[in-house]
């Protein structure tokens, strides 16, 4: 019943969003992601949002972000945090370091999540070896809970360690309907990826 | 049963709590109703809020370690008094306990992990059953979904880190009510009533607050920024401080004289099943000074076991410096020194040599790793790192 309820609620914050406020990535063509990190390629018209958490992340939405979200981390060196802290003093946040292995990225997205989001419940659950780009990489599945709905989100997301930089590509949608309604489209932007040279 | 209190409905039994020392518990109703307009309304409001909290995300669901809470509680205020309380608890890594109107309880995770004994949980638990027992949120009009204290009891870390804890989002869940200075001394108060009336000594409540007031000094010197305790509430504050509190309750204490077992002992054995899962939360806070303190003041009571030596393993682990890889696989092994060889553990020591270019000794712990849990959800990403298994597969 909570889920049903936010789900309209999202929707209306979704549908109400003006039209000028995202630019759009449309189908069929190659377009520069996240300051050039990536390229990718959609099988549908999403919406850029305009408003990004730092450097080196950009998000696309079809339906609005609490609904569908797809977040590039484009080459965040050791030292850096994958997104912006609110609070660099107060509520730092972990970072990418010279050491970390393609099993650590995971617990990083939690960690990160944990404390910029404050989500309290995160799962991390199928991990696999994945490309990226071409590069060898790492492909993981996770659920989480926002507290500020209740919402179960699924996430799917896929990354990479290239010349020390991690390459990161996450998707998130409420567990009910919206992730899998959305899943192949994102997995055939996710194969269409290429890395900044 | 759905709804204990009102299914009780007439039954207004006069208590005079069970055989009262020196200092008698103020009487209390069993089976109590709302009496008036206002107040039914908010009990209606809070059960339908208590219904979504049944089948919230959020809540744990585990019976027993919701007994074990509940029946601290019982403990604490007697039987007669937490007889109408249902108790849920919410997996939240952070400080709290919210009690509602219509007596349902609310124990976030966060509190379990920092509580050092029965009696400290106590406290906190007695603490808000106060509330509820002297009806606070009715006589507050700002009452609209249920008494909390979310305010309360985040309202340590935010001082001494001068973050203004409203805005968090667990706040949300936490509740939209706010006592007043007044009401929270006299909950104070009375939580100490039930506690000195208890098995528990009532010095523990005390130490409550001292306690957070350590973990918000750790946590804000690990981060370099100042540490900021008052002595005195100013003129805005909606709580006492936490250093007043702290002072107030320990001079209470002493003039009631009581003693008794605070319960360390049994709190962290009835606690381990559920320890683990409540560590590895905490060391994914990325608060590695406050999560250190923890770690430490647990171990002042149990000594460094298994979980304790794995959890501030992971902590090293996680934030990876080259020197804090040494100290990973060291707490590793000492984990595994005292019979704590988990497959977490052995996956865990096994990337940390990994890490430090030990690639084939990392190899041999990541190998027991996937021989102990061949079906685990990342086997096929560890065996990158296992040379034999890569060639194998
Ligand atoms: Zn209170």
């Amino acid at each position: 019943m909570i889920v049903r309820g936010a789900c309209a609620a999202l929707l209306v914050l979704a549908l109400t969003t003006p039209a000028g406020a995202h630019k759009l990535v449309e189908p069929g063509s190659p377009e520069k992601v996240a300051d050039g990190a990536f390229r990718a390629t959609s099988g549908t018209t999403w919406n850029r949002l305009q408003q990004s958490e730092g450097k080196y992340q950009e998000v696309w939405t079809i339906d609005g972000h609490k609904l569908n979200r797809l977040a590039f981390y484009g080459g965040v060196p050791a030292g850096k945090p994958l997104v912006k802290e609110r609070d660099k003093k107060r509520d730092p946040l972990p970072k990418v370091t010279e050491s970390m292995l393609l099993p650590d990225v995971p617990n990083l997205v939690e960690r990160t999540y944990r404390t910029q989001y404050d989500i309290p419940i995160f799962n991390i659950g199928k991990q696999e070896p994945a490309t990226l780009g071409g590069k060898e990489g790492i492909r993981f599945e996770y659920t989480y809970v926002d507290p500020g709905d209740e919402v179960e989100r699924r996430g799917e997301a896929y990354a990479a360690i290239e010349g020390g930089k991690l390459y990161l590509v996450t998707f998130e949608a409420p567990s009910l309907h919206y992730f899998a309604r959305d899943a192949a489209e994102v997995r055939s932007i996710v194969k269409s990826v290429t890395l900044r040279p | 049963m759905n709804r204990p209190l009102l299914a009780a409905a007439g039954a207004l039994l006069i208590s005079t709590g069970a055989a009262a020392k020196e200092q008698p518990l103020p009487p209390f109703t069993l089976g109590y109703e709302p009496q008036t307009v206002d107040e039914r309304g908010m009990w209606s409001e809070a059960d339908e809020w208590e219904k979504s909290v049944k089948s919230s995300t959020l809540r744990v669901d585990d019976e027993g370690l919701n007994a074990y809470v509940r029946e601290v509680l019982c403990k604490t205020v007697g039987t007669d008094r937490c007889d109408g309380v249902r108790v849920y608890v919410l997996n939240i890594p952070a400080f709290n306990a919210t009690m509602s109107p219509n007596g349902m309880m609310m124990v976030w995770t966060g509190l379990l992990l920092r509580a050092r004994s029965e009696a400290e949980l106590g406290a906190v638990l007695g603490h808000e059953f106060a509330h509820f027992e002297l009806r606070h949120s009715l006589k507050g009009f700002q009452a609209r979904r249920s008494a909390s204290d979310v305010l309360a009891w985040t309202q340590v870390l935010g001082n001494a880190l001068q973050v203004d804890t409203r805005n968090s989002q667990f706040s949300l869940i936490g509740s939209l009510f706010r006592f007043n200075r007044e009401q929270e001394k006299e909950a104070d108060l009375l939580g100490l009533d039930y506690l000195a009336q208890s098995k528990y000594p009532s010095r523990s409540a005390s130490e409550v607050w001292q306690h957070l007031m350590e973990e918000a000094d750790a946590t804000a010197t690990g981060r370099k920024i100042k540490k900021r305790h008052r002595y005195r509430a100013g003129f805005f504050d909606t709580h006492p401080t936490e250093l007043d509190r702290a002072d107030y309750l320990l001079e209470q204490s002493m003039a009631k004289g009581d003693t008794g077992d605070a319960g360390a002992a049994s709190y962290y054995a009835a606690l381990s099943p559920w320890l683990p899962k409540l560590l590895e939360d905490q060391v994914r806070l990325n608060d590695f000074a406050g999560t250190e303190y923890l770690l430490n003041s647990i171990a002042a009571t149990t000594g460094w076991t298994g979980e304790l030596l794995q959890a501030r393993a992971e902590l090293f682990a996680t934030r990876g410096n080259p020197r804090d890889l040494i100290t990973a696989t060291t707490l590793y092994l000492n984990a595994i020194d005292v019979g704590h060889s988990r497959p977490a553990t052995m996956r865990g020591l096994g990337l940390s040599l990994v890490k430090s270019g030990k690639r084939s000794e990392g190899a041999e712990y990541l190998r027991k790793y996937l021989e102990a849990e061949p079906g685990a959800p990342d086997a096929s990403l560890i065996r990158m790192y296992v040379p034999d298994e890569r060639t194998a597969k």
